[in-house]
């Protein structure tokens, strides 16, 4: 059912363990049931916190009483958004204003701003009676009427959801490179597109969030059992509005049941626990149900792009485009407004046009906040470019591939500037495409569409070409915020040998299903020399570890980049330990004379002189009397890998945003009942150029992975509001995430295009562009014949197009 | 997840499970559990006492009279269904419930659960309609027997009262039947069904459109689609679909059940 | 209410409230933990176990409707900490990414072969369609059902 082909061109095989699908060390024990996730975790008299939620989309709280719920045995205690403004100061904004304006705590405080949205929280003896409790709350509401629909929020009558930000307007900013009139000029033709639309949806972990919450009264300390995959992001928006050092708040995983982005924006939710914990000196767990993960985290960016203009010449040479953004970016900046600059990684997409005029506004609406949700902002623009591309294609009659050929960016331009400074290191698009059309037959279709309308079926093919951008530079803040001090990017490893010789590995990451444990200790085992078995690598994440720096997490495509370069790092300052350790155990020989093999270091043309890891440890750590003074090991290393980044141009907006961008090439086949609407995805490929693959096996499923959701969100899944701001698909049954009966046929294939820029030749992947989403929004194009405009294409919307 | 506190009585007879629920008037029948436990755990419904049937062997069975009339216990599960080999005698049975829900639902949803909750996506009550099953009702005045027809009242509710169980469902002989369904995603939630049988006639109901199922009869499959738009059907709209796909549906769907159903 | 349950082999005595699914009796009560909780509508399958033979969503069942029954859970799946050929073939497959569904699809999968030890793709996909995965696009795992049919 699915098949890897790998490219005719040659590859070149690596040396030992990296570059080998070596099976997972982590599957052991989560095939046993024996993984350890945040609900997993218990204390003793632990309590169990619940949520009052806001059955409204907008209104103010004239009146709460928790006098009720507080009397019935069993209930610990409560908290209310009034004692949290009191307690914490607002969340830190990202923005500039107006946006920077807004008042963020951790509970609604006097008014409520989209359904679903935390009031008050309980906690009690029982998961069931927390939640008796919470039903006893009395919150009186006076409703305002709702904004839902971001195309509103800034007319004059409209609902203003922030007043401290005079409006809904968050952040605007206007992006221009080369000369979009002068390519208007020099154009045969312009594409004007009214109105194109990305819908919202997000990845739904299957994991929903949680937390376990202990408070040392002692020290001032909390220990903050969580799936939040970005521990350095949440320290950061929660000790300042704590008042409390970042070294107070220690962050503990292991593992994480999905996170795709969705799982970096609990800190809200993680305040309230850690002031319940110390209101109620007892440890405190909350468990979000899937039905409050739909209504209130993490949904994915809205976009609408109007008014584009595409300058072309009639060969299909595109020249330039010009349109205006407008983000729906929910009721609360809890990440945002980085969606308004993130885009920019990818600006031209995989595209040789230079003049690129973009117009970005983000507005609030009484939505579900948005937050990262894979493929974060860059699917969003790389959906639109592609959109473009279709359309152009279809209104001059080319065809899309040539089309897309005779534009992508060469791969003898590689590294490639792109019009706002971003270097895009490696890739050949044009042999990418190929070897997917290959892979999908594309030579025989005809006779396919034939045979499907023989059926009384239409066929349709659509190809998605995407870059996952991957290692940001967090300097790109500043063209969103010039007041903000964030640059550069770091992440970091420890290696150590302990006492009996055993090889420990810790990570900065938070994973959450990719492999690390494997790639890392593939890493170690190539510069050891020795099996990927004998690397202990210990599972999650824990702030006390000391391997975490300020912008550890798992997130944003880049663990084959940052995490394993710091583990390539640190292992290689522990090699050279171990060297100069044996070097002087063996009375004085020079590194060079040493190498490591057969788990220890020996002289090279002395192999008898050989000192296993495990007497390298013993020594170090338990027999170190008569060791040279000025003997600088420890055999306990830690390496920061910090990704080479400068400061980008503010005025301009120019600069490299991210370090590489893998390629995804995707094709899709779909059949479409002419009669219902209703289609079928029969045939798909998927081609992934990530640089070297350390682990081939491990992309292969993040490749499939992010496909999966692709067409997930292409057919089915949607965050819909009503006009009274209620959501229409709060769960699983209404949003309608694929089942093994959903998935198409698939081939994926991959080249490998190492990265000039990091030091294994890796590139970030895993986010994968949503390239599914643009392959089936263009074969749903080709299959009807119209123009798509919308990234959700439900049965419906497909009916309605053939109406047309 | 999280129920409301409920009572929780487990009977050993149906006389038993009539008295509780007469006795109980916050008493609801526990079938499979399959739509009622999850509608508890949103607390859109909490009864104060669950009369969990499940220990009713009464109420399971399939059985296959000489005229070919399918007698069906109400607590038969959908797999039940599916494996038995007397419920072969109307095959469109067995293959409807195959694409309802999966397998764990199968394994413990059941026929009586899936009517007497009358969720207006389920596929068994536009089947049952079409089909001419009829439903047997008991009560503390004995049984009572409802043509499928009279039975759905509105969503959510059926002729079976306070106080009152399905027991079980007959089924008449018959092969030639169809049933066609438009759904989110492979046998995911459904936005319209229609369920067609052939006895010189052709019956059809369809789910989805109303509240209850709606019956449309024609000459032939042929004159189905004009049937439904002859019905001036006005179904409701909602997330998946809107009212006027949904009427356009029903017309392209009748037609299609009605062919495979003469086509047998 | 007094119930007692076999799980894995082990009886447990236990006093419950009638209002507690299953699930969170095996999880909380019994510290089971290897079966998850991924919904609330009984749609993704997390929760899957085995009761008296067939295969359930333990989210759906009360657990004073488990009285007296014999359940089997991800935990009883290996003997001797030893994986089972199925759990093999999910690693070898890399069938699981961040194995949240996994203890729910070892589950349905065990049930399927034991009914059908040489199911074709098709009957596979089919078995997994109440489990819910967001990692793997399910290619993976039926790819590790095949390997292990007959």
């Amino acid at each position: 059912m699915s098949e890897t082909t790998l490219a005719p061109a040659p590859v070149e095989v690596q040396k030992g363990w990296g570059g080998q699908s070596v099976k997972r060390k982590e599957d052991k024990r989560l095939l046993q049931g024996e993984g350890v996730f945040v609900d997993d975790v218990k204390r003793h008299g632990m309590g169990y916190l619940h949520f009052v939620r806001s059955p409204y989309a907008h209104a103010h709280i004239t009146r709460i009483d928790v006098s009720a719920a507080e009397a019935i045995d069993g209930v610990y205690g409560t908290l209310t958004g009034e004692e949290v403004a009191a307690l914490t100061d607002p969340f830190f904004q990202i923005s500039s204003a107006p946006g920077a304006n807004i008042k963020d705590y951790a509970l609604a405080v006097g008014k409520v701003r989209y359904v679903g949205e935390p009031v008050v929280a309980v906690v009690a003896e029982t998961r069931e009676l927390a939640r008796d409790a919470s039903e006893l709350v009395e919150v009186d509401y006076e409703a305002l009427p709702a904004l839902v629909d971001a195309r509103r929020a800034q007319d004059s009558d409209a609902p203003v959801l922030h007043e401290d930000a005079g409006g809904n307007l968050m952040w605007t900013g206007l992006y221009s490179w080369g000369d979009f009139d002068a390519a208007l000029a020099e154009a045969d033709r312009v594409v004007k597109i009214p109105e194109l639309h990305f819908h919202r949806f997000n990845s739904t972990p299957l994991e929903c969030d949680g937390a376990l919450v202990e408070y040392n009264r002692g020290v001032g300390q909390w220990t903050i059992h969580t799936n939040n995959q970005f521990p350095g992001f949440a320290a950061i928006m929660m000790g300042p509005a704590m008042r409390t050092g970042l070294d107070k708040l220690r962050f503990v995983t292991q593992d994480i049941g999905g996170g795709f982005g969705n799982k970096i924006t609990s800190h809200p939710q993680l305040v309230v626990c850690c002031l319940l914990a110390r209101k109620l000196n007892r440890p405190v767990q909350w468990t979000e149900w899937r039905t409050d993960f739909h209504l209130s985290m993490s949904h994915g960016n809205e976009r609408w792009f109007h008014d584009t203009e595409v300058a072309v010449k009639d060969d299909g040479t595109l020249l330039g485009f010009r349109t205006k953004a407008l983000d729906d970016a929910g009721a609360w900046l809890r990440y945002e407004p980085l969606g308004g600059v993130i885009w920019a990684q990818v600006t031209p997409g995989m595209y040789r046009w230079r003049h690129i005029e973009l117009d970005f506004t983000q507005v609030a609406t009484n939505k579900a906040p948005v937050s990262p949700n894979r493929g974060y902002s860059r699917m969003q623009h790389l959906w639109f470019t592609e959109r473009v591309i279709d359309i152009v294609a279809r209104e001059l009659d080319l065809d899309p591939v040539d089309v897309r050929k005779r534009n992508y960016i060469r791969a003898e331009d590689m590294p490639y500037e792109t019009p706002n400074g971003c270097v895009y290191d490696s890739g050949d698009y044009a042999a990418t495409l190929d070897l997917a059309l290959q892979l999908i037959g594309y030579d025989s279709l005809a006779g396919r569409r034939a045979d499907a309308e023989a059926r009384g079926k239409r066929l349709g093919v659509g190809i998605g070409s995407t870059l996952d951008s991957g290692t940001n530079n967090f300097g790109q803040s500043q063209l969103i915020n010039p007041e903000l001090q964030f640059s550069g990017n770091n992440e970091v490893a420890t290696v150590k040998l302990d006492i009996f010789g055993e090889i420990v590995v810790t990570l900065g990451t938070t994973p959450q299903g990719q492999g690390h444990e494997t790639t890392a200790a593939q890493v170690v085992a190539d510069i050891l020399s020795c099996s990927p078995d004998d690397v202990h690598v210990r599972a999650g994440h824990d702030s006390y570890w000391n391997s975490h720096a300020g912008f550890s997490g798992t997130y944003a495509s880049q663990f084959a980049v940052t995490g394993l370069s710091a583990v390539k790092g640190a292992t290689e300052m522990l090699a050279a330990e171990i060297k100069k350790l044996a070097g002087a155990v063996f009375g004085g020989v020079p590194a060079e004379a040493l190498e490591l093999a057969d788990g220890g270091v020996r002289i090279k043309d002395n192999p008898d002189a050989f000192l296993p890891f495990m007497a390298c440890g013993a020594i170090i750590n338990a027999n170190n009397a008569g060791l040279p003074e000025d003997l600088d090991v420890t055999l306990n290393c830690r390496y920061v890998y910090r990704p080479p980044f400068e400061v980008p141009d503010v005025e301009r907006k120019f600069g490299n945003l991210t370090l590489t961008y893998a390629v995804q090439i995707h094709v899709a086949v779909v059949e479409v009942d002419p009669e219902t609407g209703s289609y079928e995805i029969v045939d798909y490929a998927a081609v992934d150029d990530c640089g070297k693959r350390i682990n081939p096996q491990i992309v292969e499923g993040q490749v499939m992975g992010a496909t999966a959701q692709a067409l997930g969100a292409a057919v089915h899944e949607t965050y819909e509001y009503d006009e009274d701001g209620n959501l229409l698909t709060p769960n699983f049954y209404d949003y309608h995430v694929p089942h093994a009966l959903d998935m198409p046929p698939l081939a994926t294939g991959a080249i490998e295009s190492p990265s000039p820029f990091t030091p294994l030749g890796t590139k970030g992947m895993g986010e994968g562009g949503g390239a599914g989403i643009h392959a089936i929004c263009a074969a749903i194009q080709d299959a009807t014949g119209q123009i798509v405009t919308d990234s959700h294409n439900p049965y419906q919307r497909v009916w309605e197009l053939m109406q047309q | 997840m999280l129920l409301r506190e409920v009572e929780y009585a487990k009977p050993g007879a149906v006389a038993e499970a009539l008295q509780l629920l007469a006795a109980n008037e916050g008493a609801r029948a526990l079938a499979g559990g399959q739509t009622l436990v999850n509608v508890m755990k949103a607390r859109a419904a909490s009864p104060d006492m669950l009369v969990d049937l499940n220990g009713l062997e009464e109420l399971r069975g399939i059985e296959l009279a000489g005229d070919g009339t399918l007698t069906i216990g109400a607590m038969t599960t959908y797999t039940e269904l599916m494996r038995s080999a007397e419920a072969k005698a109307r095959p469109i049975l067995g293959e409807v419930c195959a694409t309802i829900a999966d397998v764990q639902v199968r394994n413990r949803g059941t026929i009586g659960g899936n009517v007497c909750s009358n969720d207006p996506t389920n596929h068994l009550p536009p089947l049952m309609v079409a089909i001419g099953a009829r439903m047997t009702i008991a009560g503390a005045d004995g049984e009572r027997e409802v043509p499928a027809e009279d039975f759905f009242l509105g969503v959510y509710l059926t002729a079976v009262g306070p106080g009152e169980l399905l027991t079980r469902i007959s089924i008449p002989a018959g092969k030639k039947d169809g049933f066609a369904a438009v759904t989110l995603g492979a046998e995911g939630t459904c936005i319209c069904n229609a369920a067609a049988t052939v006895n010189g006639a052709v019956r059809i109901a369809l789910g989805c459109v109303d509240a209850v199922p709606v019956v449309v009869t024609a000459d032939s499959a042929g004159g189905v689609a004009d049937a439904v738009r002859a019905a001036n059907l006005t179904p409701p709209s909602d997330v998946h679909a809107s009212s006027e796909y949904r009427t356009h549906l029903a017309a392209v769907l009748a037609t299609r059940a009605a062919e495979e159903a003469a086509a047998r | 209410m007094e119930i007692a349950v076999t799980v894995n082999g082990q009886t447990y005595e236990r006093d419950v409230e009638p209002r507690k699914l299953l699930i969170h009796f095996l999880r909380d009560d019994l510290d089971l933990t290897g079966s998850h909780i991924g919904c609330d509508t009984g749609n993704c399958g997390a929760c899957s176990v085995i009761v008296d033979g067939v295969l359930l969503k333990s989210c759906m069942l009360l657990a004073v409707q488990a009285n007296g029954t014999r359940i089997e859970t991800v935990e009883g799946l290996s003997e001797d900490g030893e994986l089972t050929r199925l759990q093999q073939a999910f690693n070898e497959h890399h069938a699981l990414q961040c194995g949240y569904c996994t203890p729910g699809m070892l589950m349905s999968t065990t049930a399927l072969l034991r009914e059908n030890p040489s199911p074709s793709e098709d009957e596979i996909k089919k078995a997994l369609q109440g489990n819910i995965c967001r990692c793997t696009g399910y290619w993976n795992i039926v790819e590790a059902v095949k390997s292990v049919a007959k």
